[in-house]
């Protein structure tokens, strides 16, 4: 009967949609093995919503320390909140956030901690499924402790169907009266705009040497404001300057999973497959018919991306 | 100043998993192994603080495994700038997880004391990054994880770290932890010379033991490796104007795929 613990990850109140993942599927494996599910979140948002996703209770602890993400700080509350719980399991998002806090919460709880995972199952104890080599494999991880952190790689898990129920809330407190941690997050810089975070995008448009010229990535920012999608690049154009390093799908920068990825003028170099190659559906644009990026896709056109490219757009703009 | 690169080896990205199906080992025979890409950039950062700062900085590159790592040591931590090494050998230590590395580390920076600790944000075979945050945890020190930029000054550290669609500025005292990510620093490569001197740099091999410390058990255990999922052939569009052709990609994207 395993009581599972997943934290709300919220910024400025926003909530992020792992959170409502990952309720949902701890839902489904405590309605198998027992047990129940326990929304824990820090710092002020409003989390009505979290009995809909299949949380039985929630709790809240708020105060000036919880207000701006800090490390230290955070870890020391979700520990506070371990020792007096005990869940079997927490799951935390992996997110920028999430992966920083996991490890040194695990450190602090001496508790196991697993990274992106992307299945879980219960039998007398989890076993956690995470890609790794950046997906070019995957590892079932057995957890030895009495309570894992893990982390769960956004989009991994799906909404189930909103159960329409509702979860208490009750308020906790995280103990950090008093508390002066030794690093502080002083200032957070967002870029403008609504930029589509590569990790947890949907779709995703990235572009390789095939575009000839660095102007040429507005062809790939185009076609993914069309669709709603990321931006993203292989390591090549990253490493000629041509586009930020963050933008970077592959071994050496984002493991990506989204619904459609579009791969133009990439040839598929094997890091780069290994990045991406969990999605759900790949389309490859280049014109060299052998070149490997085929072998990952669903759908490819054998063309020149200049030809190709504008009119795709055009023909997405005009879809019903 | 003190500083401790963490590093590690592993196989390179160009590296095939050769895997038919699910099994509890993985064939690493036709692996290339090479230093750790991210924890390039934890060498070069260091190598470039004892730049700005001149003679009174040490930099002390710290890695666990056999003596397959040696190589990498030599050639891309000695030969580019480290003053020294430590390595820690003890069969305790083959498939280690984060936590019992992360102790082991911790139990060398601890008995020789530094002021900055740099690591990779994660490695690029496990992919985990537990490391550098639990590093600090066990030191009581600050932390700052995938950072881009980084600038000391009187006993600070001022780290900015990516986060989604931005960055966010970390300060704290020294000691502290600092993961690298890409866009750091441009790592250097070692000069022919230099990896030739790099071998009459001092290097010190420990086990557990020597250094203290009962390893506990690892908290996880890999049970099984597991293939990806084979994908269909991919399905060419082919016309022979490429605007139709782009068209028809929509329509099957839409009605087949289902995914716009």
């Amino acid at each position: 009967m395993p009581n599972i613990a997943v934290f709300i990850e919220q910024r400025d109140g926003t909530v992020k949609k792992v959170a409502w993942q990952m309720i949902a599927k701890a839902r489904t494996i405590v309605e198998a093995a027992g047990g129940e599910v326990w929304g824990v979140v820090l710092g002020d948002a409003d989390v009505g919503e979290a009995g809909a996703h299949g949380a039985h209770k929630v709790f809240q602890a708020k105060g000036d320390a919880l207000t701006t993400y800090n490390c230290e700080g955070w870890s020391r509350a979700l520990a506070t909140f371990c020792e007096a719980h005990s869940p079997d399991l927490l799951l935390v998002g992996s997110t920028a956030m999430g992966k920083d806090l996991a490890p040194r919460l695990a450190a602090r709880i001496d508790a196991a901690c697993v990274s992106d995972c992307v299945g879980i199952e219960w039998s007398d104890g989890f076993t956690i499924r995470r890609p790794i080599f950046a997906g070019k494999c995957y590892a079932d991880v057995k957890v030895n402790t009495a309570l894992a952190v893990v982390g769960v790689r956004p989009n991994a898990f799906t909404l189930g169907e909103s159960g329409g129920g509702s979860a208490v809330t009750e308020s906790f407190d995280a103990g950090l009266e008093g508390f002066v941690p030794k690093a502080k997050v002083a200032e957070r810089q967002q870029a403008g705009g609504k930029k589509i975070e590569l990790t947890e995008a949907e779709v995703i448009v990235s572009g390789g040497r095939g575009l000839k010229e660095a102007a040429n990535y507005k062809l790939i920012e185009d076609l993914a404001e069309t669709l709603g999608a990321a931006a993203g690049a292989s390591r090549a154009i990253v490493d000629a300057g041509w586009v930020p390093h963050a933008n970077q799908v592959g071994q050496t920068g984002k493991t990506v999973s989204p619904k459609l990825y579009v791969a133009i003028g990439i040839s598929g170099a094997i890091q780069h497959l290994a990045g991406m190659s969990s999605s759900k559906c790949i389309v490859a644009i280049n014109k060299d018919p052998n070149a490997p990026i085929f072998k990952a896709a669903d759908y490819g056109i054998v063309a020149d991306l200049f030809d190709v490219v504008p009119a795709f757009r055009d023909a997405i703009a005009a879809l019903d | 100043m003190k500083i401790a690169v963490c590093v590690t080896q592993v196989p390179d990205s160009e590296t095939r998993i050769n895997l038919a199906a699910p099994a509890s080992e993985l064939d690493q025979s036709g692996f290339t192994r090479v230093l750790n890409p991210y924890d390039a950039f934890a060498v070069e950062e260091a190598v470039q603080i004892k730049e700005r700062l001149g003679a009174d900085c040490e930099i002390t590159a710290i890695t666990i495994g056999g003596d397959k790592v040696l190589e990498t040591i030599k050639k891309d931590c000695l030969a580019v700038g480290c003053d020294k090494a430590i390595r820690v050998n003890d069969d305790a230590m083959i498939g280690a997880d984060s936590m019992q590395v992360a102790k082991v580390l911790a139990a060398i920076i601890k008995r020789d004391g530094y002021d900055l600790v740099l690591a990779g944000k994660q490695t690029i075979d496990g992919d985990s990054g537990q490391v550098g945050p639990m590093l600090a945890e066990y030191l009581d020190c600050g932390h700052a994880s995938v950072v881009t930029k980084l600038e000391l000054a009187d006993g600070t550290f001022t780290a900015t770290r990516e986060i989604e669609g931005g960055a966010e500025i970390v300060t704290g005292a020294l000691p502290a932890v600092i993961t690298c990510q890409k866009g750091l620093n441009e790592p250097r490569l070692p000069s022919l010379p230099n990896i030739m001197k790099a071998g009459m740099k001092p290097q010190e091999t420990v086990s557990c033991a020597d250094l203290g410390i009962d390893v506990p058990p690892a908290h996880t255990t890999v049970t099984t490796y597991t293939p990806p999922a084979p994908r269909a052939a991919c399905r060419i569009v082919e016309n022979e104007d490429p605007a139709a052709a782009a068209k028809e990609l929509a329509r099957l994207l839409r009605d087949e795929a289902k995914v716009i």
